[in-house]
């Protein structure tokens, strides 16, 4: 049933995968300082904030192909409502971390959290 | 097989992933990993490859996309479902024709999930232009790996017995 190619396939999908991982830990392990949060649509920055700087819980809300509102409360940040489809964007739920990331791609919508003083640049292209 | 008894199968086939692919987003992933999907209506792009042939797996692949997006979604639901499709059918087909002496349908299907899972991940790459897109693909590749398997059991399943009820040649 099992042949030879399908053992040797699994164990370096595996392989990608761990390796994956582990690289992912490592670039965000290099993150310091305080967390800002950018939102973009459309490959625009639309706001940056400060997470760590926020003093009261905000609602923004973006228009688009669709309507996403966004929640930011000191230190994490979420996709809360959105009139799209699939709403992976509102179930990935809240971002709290370095390097972490919601995406809402009906709306083109996409909001990060990226190191204090870290380009944009250094994680886009 | 004559022309229309062709395309009869092959609507046939285009229908039963499109119930699989509205059947499965009822079904709830328990991982807490947005996006990620069961892709059981790969087991017929699997089946329709392994009976047909390449272009008519890409063309059941695009009608099904086409007509679920028209369902639920819009055109960046279309645009997302087709890439991965279309790619984890090239290289199924790819895998199925050229290294079958390799691989068994289970790893036809596991290498077929991965490639949607990359095809996926190149267009939001290409939307969203961040790479941070990139950190899921691991995660992706996971789910990736154990549906590829289940949808390759499956396709193991139903093209034995197709293959018995003769209803293909």
């Amino acid at each position: 049933m099992l042949k030879k190619g399908d053992i040797a396939l699994v164990i370096l999908l595996v392989v990608a995968v761990i390796a994956g991982l582990a690289g992912i830990r490592f670039y965000r392990g290099g993150m310091k300082g305080d967390r800002i949060a950018v939102i973009k649509q459309e490959n625009k920055v639309i706001r940056e904030i400060n997470l760590d700087e926020v003093q009261e819980a905000e609602r923004l809300s973006l228009t688009g192909d669709y309507n996403n509102i966004i929640l930011i409360e000191k230190g994490r940040i979420r996709f809360e409502e959105s009139d799209c489809p699939d709403l992976v964007c509102v179930h990935t739920g809240w971002l709290d971390k370095t390097g972490s990331f919601a995406a809402c791609l009906p709306n083109k919508s996409l909001i990060m959290i990226k190191g204090e003083g870290e380009e944009v640049d250094g994680a886009t292209y | 097989m004559s022309k229309n008894k062709k395309m009869v199968l092959l609507a046939l086939f285009v229908a039963q992933a499109l119930v699989l692919s509205i059947v499965e987003s009822f079904i709830p992933v328990p991982v807490g990993i947005p996006g990620v999907k069961l892709g059981l209506a790969n087991i017929i792009t699997m089946v329709v490859i392994m009976f047909f042939g390449l272009k008519e797996g890409l063309v059941v692949v695009i009608i099904r996309c086409l007509l679920s997006s028209l369902f639920a979604g819009g055109p960046m639901i279309f645009l997302f479902s087709v890439a991965g499709g279309v790619l984890s059918a090239l290289v199924m087909y790819f895998l199925h024709s050229r290294l079958s002496r390799l691989f068994s349908t289970i790893g036809i299907s596991i290498a077929g999930a991965v490639a949607h899972n990359i095809g996926q991940i190149l267009i939001a790459l290409v939307t969203l232009q961040t790479l941070s897109v990139l950190s899921y693909l691991p995660v992706l590749m996971i789910s990736g790996i154990i549906m590829g398997c289940f949808v390759g059991l499956c396709s193991m399943f139903l093209s034995r017995t197709l293959k018995k009820l003769n209803i293909l040649n």
